[in-house]
């Protein structure tokens, strides 16, 4: 019976995996970067690949697990989902003020944390993915950092 | 082809062996490469069931807590088909096809199919969402074990939704990212309680 049986379930594994291999790890997905503008205010920017998606509500900045930074996000596209009721994804680019507490003195990059999560059009969704950036500070004075890509992804969002 | 099976070993043996005897000798050889062919194909297959054996035996060996904290073990469950979809409140895809597997539940319960949740969420959310569907089969509380063997299973990037579908004898029989259509969950269920 395996006999015949194995070969069927080897194509049906294979349909399963690849529909996975043409989904983009998160960080290509959904790609960040981000730039301090000041001492006190960070721009993050999320580069959202074509067919993906990310929840405004889900997105977080911290500096360490201590302090969540405030941001002002802007609006997204709206849509109903029947168990969280109306949601806002963004789509494409979006940029993002993080405010950070106080100055932060130039010379040493800031350590920026950020959460995010999204789904693709495919109808997968991925499981929350945290990033970390180094953004170098300007000076007081000085023109606004340059961009910054977040660093290589943690193995796992457990560890 | 200038060196074909016949002019190689007569170059070999350039005294004593005929020419048939050759050829006799090649085909020999042609049938101990076939032989081994086949070995080495049923081989593939033997490696293949052991390893959706051993995989099947992975998902059987979990214990995880269900929604009040109760340790949990799939291998109560062994002998059944069965299903085990990661999913969690904060992926659509996932809430938009559970409906369909307590449906299913409720048909084919009693044939021997039971559907088994693994939540990769808070247990406040699971729970709210539990109840808003009348869920009907078990949701447990998956942890880095539970993703981490879902990523062995093929889903690297441990998204959601995933469902592993095990064979009454234990054995992985689909792995599925993304939504399990109705169609093909049926005609999988079908073959497998058969």
């Amino acid at each position: 019976m395996w006999l015949l049986a194995a070969p069927a379930f080897a194509s049906a594994l294979a349909a399963g995996l690849s529909a996975q291999t043409k989904l983009l790890p998160p960080e290509e997905a959904f790609r960040l970067s981000a730039r301090a503008l000041d001492a006190t205010t960070i721009e993050a920017r999320f580069d959202v690949a074509d067919g993906y998606y990310l929840y405004r509500d889900r997105i977080h900045f911290s500096l360490g697990p201590a302090v969540t930074l405030s941001t002002d996000l802007p609006a997204g596209t709206r849509k109903h989902d029947e168990f969280f009721g109306d949601v806002e994804t963004y789509r494409g680019p979006v940029t993002i003020r993080v405010r950070l507490p106080g100055a932060t003195p130039a010379g040493r990059p800031l350590v920026l944390h950020a959460d995010s999560q999204g789904c693709a059009d495919a109808g997968v969704c991925y499981p929350p993915n945290p990033q970390t950036l180094e953004v170098p500070v300007p000076a007081a004075g000085q023109k606004p950092g340059a961009f910054v890509e977040a660093a290589a992804p943690k193995k796992s969002w457990f560890k | 082809m200038s060196s074909g099976p016949d002019e190689t070993p007569r170059a070999s043996f350039p005294s004593g062996l005929s020419h048939r005897r050759l050829s006799r000798r090649s085909l020999l050889v042609g049938g101990v490469a076939v032989a081994a062919a086949a070995l080495a194909a049923g081989a593939a297959l033997f490696r293949q069931r052991d390893a959706r054996a051993r995989e099947g035996a992975a998902v059987l060996a979990m214990v995880l807590p269900d929604v009040d904290g109760r340790d949990t073990a799939l291998a109560q469950w062994r002998g059944k088909v069965l299903v085990v979809n990661f999913w969690a409140t904060w992926c659509a895809p996932c809430r938009e096809e559970m409906p369909q597997f307590v449906a299913v539940q409720t048909r084919d319960g009693a044939k021997g199919v039971q559907f088994v949740g693994i939540a990769v969420d808070q247990v406040d959310k699971v729970k709210d969402f539990v109840k808003e569907i009348r869920l009907n089969y078990p949701v447990l509380i998956g942890g880095f074990g539970a993703i981490e063997l879902s990523k062995a299973l093929g889903n690297d990037l441990a998204a959601l939704p995933f469902t592993i579908v095990l064979g009454r004898t234990g054995e992985v029989a689909h792995t599925q990212l993304g939504q399990l259509k109705a169609a093909q969950l049926d005609s999988l269920l079908k073959t497998l309680l058969a």
